[in-house]
Formats: C-alpha cells, sequence, structure tokens
C-alpha cells in the first residue's frame, strides 16, 4: 500500500538520525528537505536583489559602473524629496507613539475592558487599504465645511493609520511583559505622581518596544507611495516611481539604496530588540 | 532477576556530565523515585530510560531486554510529564484514547478502555471536555490515564505534580501510589520534593550532581544518610563538625562539650576532625528524660510551625534546630533561658562524603 | 474640599469617601484623543464611502454604482485579476511560506538560519512597493538578468511562451516577495508553540512521525495557516504601489482602478468610485473576519 510506505519511509528518514546517535544530545532531525526547502527560498529572494544590484551597474554600455548612482545622488530632487519623507517619518512617529502610548498604558492600567475595541480599531488598517483610505479621506475632506486637502494633515493621519498596528502592537506587547498594573500600583504605593511614574518606572521599561514600533514606522512612511502620490505630495515613494517612469538603469540603483536603507532600520529593530520576540510585519503597499 | 536494570549508564552533555555511573535494579511491582535538586541528573536518567536521550555509555535492560538503542515509540514504556504535554486538539477521550488509535485497537475496545480508565482516575462525565477546560489536577490525572492505556510495563513520572497546588499535590500524589499499586506496575518517579519521595516510594535514589549518593527504603535514607548531601537534602538537619577524641569509645569534642556517639568513627585517629549530623526531633529537653548525651545551651529563638514548635539553641560557636511537639498545655521556654539539652548516642550521625549504593 | 455627608440610613452613619451624585466617568479622557482620531480619520471617511457608494452623478440615492460593479466589463476584469492574484499569492505564498517557517524552525537547520530569514523577512515585507517593481524589471523584464541568462545558457526565451510580469501570473510571482515573509513572520511564532512534549508524548503512545503531524500538529496548526492565509489574501487585494510602479494604470486590478478614480484619470463618477472601495472595504472585511475567527480558534487550543 503505497500510504503504508510512504509513512513508515517519513518515519524512517526521521528516526534515522535517532538510532545512530550515542552522542547525540537529544533528537536532532536533520532534514534533507528542510535544507532544499530553504535554499529555493533564498535563491527566490536574493536573485532579484542580485540582478536589481547587477542591472543597477550597466548603465554605461558594455561595462559595469556606478554610473546610475551618480546620477541618482546628482539629482537635488533626491534629497529634497528623501528629506520630506524624513520628516513626514519624524511627524508620524511623534504622533503616533505619543498616541499609541498613551492610549495602550490607559487601556491596560485603567481600562482592560476597552482593550477589543482599542485592538479592533488598531486592526481596522488591514480592512482599509491605503488606497481606500485615500479615496474616503479626500471625500470627506475636500470639500466644506472642512477643507484638508491643502495641508499634510490627511498625508500624516494616513501614515499615522498605517503605523497604527504595528505600533500598537509592539507597545502593547511590551506593557503585558511588565505587568503594568503592579508597577504602578507599587509606584503608587512609595508615593510616586503620575509624572515619575510615567517617565521612570514605566517608559524606561518600554523602551525596546517603543523603540521598534518607531524603527518599523520610520522603515514603512520611508518606503510609502500610495498615500504620497495620490494626495500629492512630495516623498521618496513618488521621486522613485517618476525615476522609474522617465529613465533606465538609475531607478534600479534607487531600488538598491531604498533596500539599504529598510535593511538598516529592520535590522537596528532586530538588534535593538533581540530577545524581546516581537513580529515585524508589514503589509503591502 | 530485576524487572529494569539501569547498567553503568552515563550521559555527557558536550564537556559536562549529566549522569555519571548510574547503576540501579528494580523490582516488579516497585514504585523508585529519584530525588534531587534541580540539575542533578534525575530526568536526564529518566528520559534515558524512555528513550528520549541515548546515554553515552551503559544499558537499560528491561524484563531481560536490552531496549538502549530501541526508538521511544517503541518501547512500550507510559509516561506523564511535568507540563501534562495533553494533546490540545482532541478531548479527554480522545487523548487517552491515542495510543490505543495508533496501535490499531478496534473502535469498540478503545471505548471500553476509555471508559474504564476514566473510572480509574474519577473522572466519568468528562470524556468530551477539552483539556483547556480543565483544572490542572485534571489534566494529570488524564495524563496519568492516557500513560496507563496500553497497560504498559514501567510508568516513568517526571515531576509529575510539582506545577500543582500544594493541597492537590498531597491528595493526587496518593492518588497516584493507589493506582500504582493496584496494578502492580513497576514505576519511576522522579521529583524534588523529597516529602513526595518519601511518601510515596518503596525505595528512593538520592541523586548529587550526576551521582547516585544512596538507594534505600525511605526510613533508612532519612534515619541513616550516608553522605552530608543526603543527610542535608532530606529532612532539616544540624550539622556540625567536630574533633574525634577517642575513636575507641566515640567520644567526640564539640565546641568545648564532650559527645558521644554509637558508632562510626572507628577508623579515625585522635585530633581529626569529623561532620556529624542530628536530626532536630532527636533533642529532647534533659527534663523529660535523660538519655547519653548533655549540652549546655541558651534558647535563641523560637518558631512555631502548627503541630511542630522549632527551638534555636546556642552552645557558644554551633546553634542548632530542636523540634518538639506542640502541646498547648506545656509553657515553651523564653529566649534567653539556659537549658540543658539531651540526645541519645544514636542519635549522632557520622557522616563521610563518598556515595554509596 | 466637600464635608462629607452624614446619613445614618447609609453605611451606618459612616461618612461617605465621596459626595453621593453623578460622578464623571473619567475612564473616557485617556483613550479619547485615540478614538477622536480614529474617529476622524478612519471610521467616519469609511462611512462616507459606505454612504456616497449609492450616490448617483448628479446627486441622488442609486443602485446604479453598486450594479456597475457586477455589470461592466471593466470592473469585472479588474476584480478578477485581483482576486486571481490574490488566491494564487494567498495559497501558493501561505503553502511555501509554511514550508520555509518549518525548514527553519523545526527542520534541525542551524539556529543561525533561523534568525537570518526572520530578519530579512521583516526586510522584504517592507521592501514592496516601487522599489520591489523596480527589482523585478531588472529580473524578469525584456532586460532583465534571469531572462538574459535564460537566453543565453538555454537558448529560451520566456517571453516568447508569452510570459510577462505585467500580467495576473506575473504579478504574483512578484507578490510572493513580500506574501512569503508574512506567512514566514506570522507562522513561527505559531511553530514555536508546539511544544517538544507533544511530539514525545506521541512517541511514547508509539506514533510514528507522521502520525504526530497528521493527528496532533497540523490540527492544532491548521486554524493559523488558514488565517494567515486569508490574511495573505488581503494583503494582495489591497495592494496598490508595486503594480502601479509596472506600468502606471495599464494593469486592471480594483486598488488601480481606485486610484485612477482619485486622479480624475476616467470620466469623474464620484459614485462608482465610492462602490468600488466599498466592495474593497467589504471583501476586506470578510477575509479580516475569517482571520479573527481562526486565530481565535487557534489562540484557544494553544495557551
Amino acid at each position: 500500500m503505497s500510504s503504508e510506505s510512504s509513512r513508515s519511509l517519513s518515519s524512517s528518514i526521521f528516526l534515522r538520525g535517532r538510532r545512530r546517535g550515542s552522542n547525540n544530545s537529544g533528537r536532532r532531525r536533520i532534514n534533507i528537505w528542510a535544507w532544499i526547502i530553504f535554499l529555493i527560498g533564498i535563491l527566490y529572494f536574493f536573485v532579484p536583489l542580485f540582478a536589481t544590484f547587477e542591472f543597477s551597474l550597466r548603465m554605461v554600455k558594455d561595462q559595469y559602473s556606478f554610473e546610475a548612482y551618480r546620477v541618482a545622488f546628482e539629482d537635488p530632487r533626491f534629497y529634497t524629496n528623501f528629506g520630506y519623507s524624513i520628516m513626514w517619518a519624524v511627524i508620524t512617529i511623534i504622533i503616533s507613539s505619543l498616541l499609541v502610548v498613551t492610549t495602550a498604558y490607559w487601556v491596560h492600567w485603567r481600562t482592560p475592558r476597552l482593550r477589543p475595541v482599542v485592538e479592533f480599531i488598531t486592526l481596522m488598517p488591514f480592512v482599509v487599504p491605503a488606497v481606500v483610505l485615500t479615496f474616503g479621506l479626500i471625500r470627506m475632506y475636500g470639500s466644506p465645511p472642512i477643507v484638508l486637502i491643502g495641508s499634510p494633515v490627511l498625508l500624516i493621519a494616513g501614515y499615522v493609520i498605517l503605523s497604527l498596528p504595528y505600533m500598537y502592537r509592539a507597545v502593547d506587547t511590551g506593557l503585558r511583559s511588565i505587568d503594568v498594573r503592579t508597577l504602578t500600583e507599587a509606584a503608587l504605593s512609595l508615593g510616586a505622581g503620575w509624572r515619575t511614574i510615567l517617565f521612570q518606572v514605566i517608559f524606561p521599561n518600554l523602551r525596546v518596544a517603543i523603540l521598534s514600533g518607531v524603527f518599523l514606522t520610520f522603515a514603512i512612511v520611508m518606503g510609502e507611495f500610495t498615500f504620497a502620490s495620490l494626495l500629492s505630495w512630495p516623498a521618496f515613494g513618488p521621486y522613485m516611481e517618476e525615476i522609474g517612469a522617465m529613465r533606465a538603469y538609475t531607478p534600479q540603483a534607487l531600488a538598491v539604496v531604498s533596500f539599504l536603507l529598510t535593511w538598516a532600520s529592520i535590522g537596528l529593530l532586530q538588534w535593538i530588540g533581540r530577545g524581546a520576540g516581537q513580529e515585524q510585519i508589514a503589509g503591502a503597499h | 532477576m530485576a524487572f529494569l536494570e539501569i547498567r553503568n549508564v552515563s550521559k555527557a552533555f558536550g564537556e559536562n556530565w549529566a549522569v555519571s555511573d548510574f547503576n540501579l535494579q528494580v523490582e516488579k511491582g516497585e514504585l523508585i523515585s529519584f530525588l534531587g535538586p534541580s540539575g542533578c541528573g534525575k530526568t536526564t536518567t529518566l528520559r534515558i530510560v524512555a528513550g528520549f536521550e541515548q546515554p553515552s555509555s551503559g544499558s537499560i535492560i528491561v524484563d531481560g531486554e536490552d531496549i538502549t538503542f530501541k526508538a521511544p515509540n517503541q518501547r512500550k514504556i507510559g509516561m506523564v510529564f511535568q507540563s501534562y504535554a495533553l494533546f490540545p486538539n482532541m478531548t479527554v477521550a480522545g487523548n487517552i484514547g491515542f495510543g490505543l488509535k495508533v496501535n490499531k485497537w478496534a473502535k469498540e475496545d478503545i471505548n471500553k478502555r476509555v471508559a474504564d480508565l476514566l473510572e480509574l482516575i474519577h473522572m466519568p462525565e468528562l470524556g468530551p471536555r477539552y483539556p483547556y477546560q480543565l483544572s490542572g489536577g485534571q489534566q494529570q490525572r488524564v495524563a496519568l490515564a492516557r500513560a496507563l492505556a496500553l497497560e504498559p510495563a514501567l510508568l516513568l513520572l517526571d515531576e509529575p505534580l510539582s506545577a500543582l497546588d500544594a493541597k492537590i499535590r498531597v491528595s493526587l500524589r496518593a492518588e497516584i501510589r493507589d493506582i500504582q499499586q493496584n496494578l502492580g506496575i513497576t514505576a519511576i518517579y522522579v521529583t524534588h520534593d523529597q516529602e513526595e519521595a518519601l511518601s510515596l516510594s518503596d525505595r528512593v535514589v538520592v541523586m548529587n550532581v550526576g551521582r547516585m549518593d544512596q538507594v534505600g527504603p525511605p526510613f533508612e535514607i532519612y534515619n541513616f544518610p550516608k553522605t552530608e548531601f543526603v543527610a542535608q537534602f532530606v529532612g532539616t538537619l544540624n550539622a556540625v563538625q567536630v574533633e574525634v577524641v577517642n575513636p575507641e569509645n566515640q567520644t567526640l569534642l564539640l565546641d568545648g562539650q564532650q559527645i558521644q556517639a554509637q558508632s562510626g568513627i572507628e577508623g579515625m585517629r585522635a585530633g581529626e576532625k569529623v561532620m556529624i549530623a542530628i536530626r532536630p526531633e532527636r533533642f529532647s529537653f534533659v527534663s523529660e528524660g535523660k538519655k547519653a548525651n548533655v549540652l549546655d545551651g541558651t534558647i535563641e529563638n523560637i518558631t512555631f510551625l502548627g503541630s511542630i514548635v522549632r527551638i534555636l539553641v546556642n552552645i557558644g560557636s554551633f546553634s542548632f534546630n530542636m523540634d518538639t511537639f506542640n502541646n498547648p498545655y506545656l509553657e515553651l521556654p523564653k529566649i534567653g533561658d539556659k537549658h540543658q539539652i539531651t540526645f541519645s548516642r544514636q542519635a549522632v550521625l557520622v557522616l563521610n562524603n563518598g556515595s554509596q549504593s | 474640599m466637600s464635608v462629607p455627608e452624614i446619613d445614618n440610613r447609609i453605611n451606618g452613619g459612616a461618612p461617605l469617601a465621596r459626595p453621593s451624585g453623578k460622578r464623571f466617568n473619567w475612564d473616557w479622557v485617556g483613550v479619547a484623543p485615540f478614538f477622536l482620531f480614529a474617529l476622524l480619520f478612519l471610521i467616519l471617511p469609511s462611512i462616507s464611502i459606505f454612504i456616497r457608494s449609492f450616490e448617483a452623478v448628479g446627486g441622488g440615492f442609486t443602485f446604479d454604482n453598486i450594479i456597475a460593479l457586477f455589470t461592466e466589463q471593466d470592473i469585472i476584469n479588474a476584480y478578477k485579476t485581483s482576486l486571481g492574484i490574490s488566491l494564487i499569492t494567498a495559497f501558493a505564498g501561505g503553502i511555501f511560506g509554511f514550508f520555509l517557517a518549518y525548514a527553519v524552525i523545526l527542520g534541525g537547520l542551524p539556529r543561525l538560519l533561523r534568525v537570518f530569514l526572520v530578519t530579512f523577512s521583516g526586510v522584504a515585507s517592507n521592501f514592496a512597493g516601487v522599489p520591489l517593481a523596480f527589482a523585478f524589471i531588472a529580473t524578469l523584464g525584456n532586460a532583465g538578468l534571469v531572462t538574459r541568462g535564460l537566453e543565453n545558457l538555454f537558448g529560451f526565451d520566456i517571453h516568447q511562451t508569452g510570459f510577462t510580469i505585467y500580467n495576473m501570473w506575473g504579478l504574483s510571482i512578484v507578490y510572493m516577495y513580500f506574501q512569503f515573509p508574512l506567512m514566514v513572520l506570522i507562522m513561527a511564532p505559531a511553530l514555536d508553540g508546539l511544544r517538544r512534549e507533544w511530539v514525545e508524548a506521541c512517541e511514547n503512545l508509539g506514533g510514528s512521525n507522521f502520525q504526530y503531524w497528521r493527528y496532533v500538529a497540523l490540527p492544532i496548526l491548521l486554524p493559523s495557516i488558514l488565517g494567515t492565509m486569508v490574511l495573505l489574501f488581503g494583503n494582495a487585494f489591497g495592494a496598490y504601489a508595486t503594480a502601479y510602479a509596472f506600468s502606471g494604470s495599464f494593469i486592471n486590478l480594483v486598488t488601480i482602478l481606485i486610484g485612477a478614480q482619485i486622479q480624475g484619470d476616467v470620466l469623474y463618477n464620484p459614485g462608482l468610485g465610492n462602490a468600488l472601495a466599498l466592495g474593497m472595504i467589504v471583501i476586506m472585511t470578510i477575509s479580516m473576519l475569517g482571520y479573527t475567527i481562526l486565530q481565535r480558534r487557534s489562540a484557544r487550543w494553544v495557551r
């Protein structure tokens, strides 16, 4: 019977390692399939990266050079747009962290019953993707009584909404791991005021969580395209797309830069949050 | 011939010898405890018997068959884990019947056996429940039933009660012992709780950093410990270093006062130092009857523990704990009082640090 | 400070801690800014989308826009493509992503590889959008590395077979770049949650590795796997930047259509844009609900 034999085959593959092991600490199932799958995955992820890099070096005919990068970095609009994105990122981070940290703390400390509601709201950005939200925002605030189109308010609001799930989850995880109520009560019983509690007890313990949310938000905003493009604000994303439409080779150079930037942010995030066990998930854009 | 023999088993993890020279013969129907602090190798030894670890050297023989290299799923040994390890996606009945299903029992037979086991653990109505709906004690009972379903010849329990409340622990361990004796099943019970080991076992193996320090019935382990470690680990103890005065009539010098042991310093010379220990319950006040040894002491502290009153007595540079039964109509001594404390010669335990078998 | 009231019928005459009467519920103060923000910039716009889907071109109520969703060829094609990509990447991305996560966590690979994959997944899932499009143009486009490589090495021109990254299948390959990592990131903790004692208990009872997966591990993991696949579906459905960067508005996806409505590229019909947006919200809500229900189910078992 084929299912029988396949079953015993798989068991024997997994058991074989064990039977032989006399100095094995525990059972290490060295799985050939695991290596194959891992290598396929690596191949899929790295070929495009390599291809992009290789492509970006081919601006000058028949030789490899960094010409594409020179062109990219000589464009003053690179710096203005990059600068704008950084500015949007910083503003978003400030607003988002203030909003999320205070709310998350309040929910943990005071109103645990509201937690499902808050969590639901932080999941809504998945339900209302960027395009749709932009559509809604322009509709509502594009005409009287409230006109916000001319100001970057909508852009920042969109970015904050975008960052909410990640910020909130990072801070929430952090709060859960430090048992907020007990710490607060201990501090209160020792006579601490609210300012002291927040700044000397809670925030220091949340540093890793907040930082990880910050880095993630930074990476997201820097790479964001939809909001900036549709709301017509200068940012790195739309700039890259423009270059992509006008030129060859330079877009790939920009892609490499963007990838390195993201790698740096997330890498820093991982390094800071080591052992804290967080998921850093960004969605599609 | 012994039912289970653990022969010369040693296990190293890298440079670290977790178990060294473990030798034990277990009779059929015995319940043996492995007792010791964390890291002493008791769980490692158990897992070697179960097949989850391979020994670096040595062998495991069950009922005449060498099973050292047999895969764990072919050993027909039941195991109860510390964290219960119930399969969360199956009901209680599903969990208990899992081993039977895997061994291709017929459906009606499985149902009957599961029902019998549910009766055994006093949970006949709870078959359709899921583990997350049960309390810790209930989960552990289900884990026990699951391990017993296949009627294994050997049952292994890895600190099964350490995750439970104190009261449940006491009642559940009595239940486990009952079931084990009724079924006549050979069992190894790993624990760090000496009260558990003493109350449950036919014999106790006390382990220390991978070695067996002593094996014997609970009575013997407690009253006649062979090493300082065993004496310290099992029960409270007063241990002190004394000087040999006269090896022939067993006289020792304790802080300027002379006492006499019953035996144990035969091979020693005068002036040598040796460790002795005396259990707190072996002391009494001279006013209640004088015994061979008498010491002058001052009451340093009194702790009321319920049925026992623990009195800390100081004799110069050494303080020892003395336990007396609580008697509400007897006046307790006061701190600072001077009293004469007495104990017999047999109460003096001479300790050496070698391991015994 | 107010004088404590003394009323012998209440509290046995002892003074009350606070004067009785209406108390202001301070509980709401801390969460008010958050709720206000969400209301203004998330909830109200969504509601407005819902309401205005029924708005006719000149004002007034109509179902025409909703009907157009199901009848206009352009829109139907857009939905087909979007749904197609979402289903393909959810399914394939889910399966391969799961295997990838399994490989590094339970497959006996060195621990370093696990850390590497999880970190890289965090980066890759964020690489989506414009740079990803450029990267795949450089890989599978007309002058891409793989295209040229296959031609030079095997004389095989993939574009001859009709392959292109600018259609549903091609775009799916691109989308995998952030779908695989998402699956890995979410499944990694779930796989971690498979306690070693379950494997041992199963073995101890005579079960083989296959039986362990069939009766214990997969049933436990299935809600997570399915739930994450649903999330992947929603994720792909809502993607905009990557597709747009490929060719502006030339690929027909629902998100692109909505974007076009915003930019006023197409004949301006406010109601239609809203209806499209509404359709999208409905699909995403269903997918979100599916995800939440399935996650709840698995959380119940594994604690």
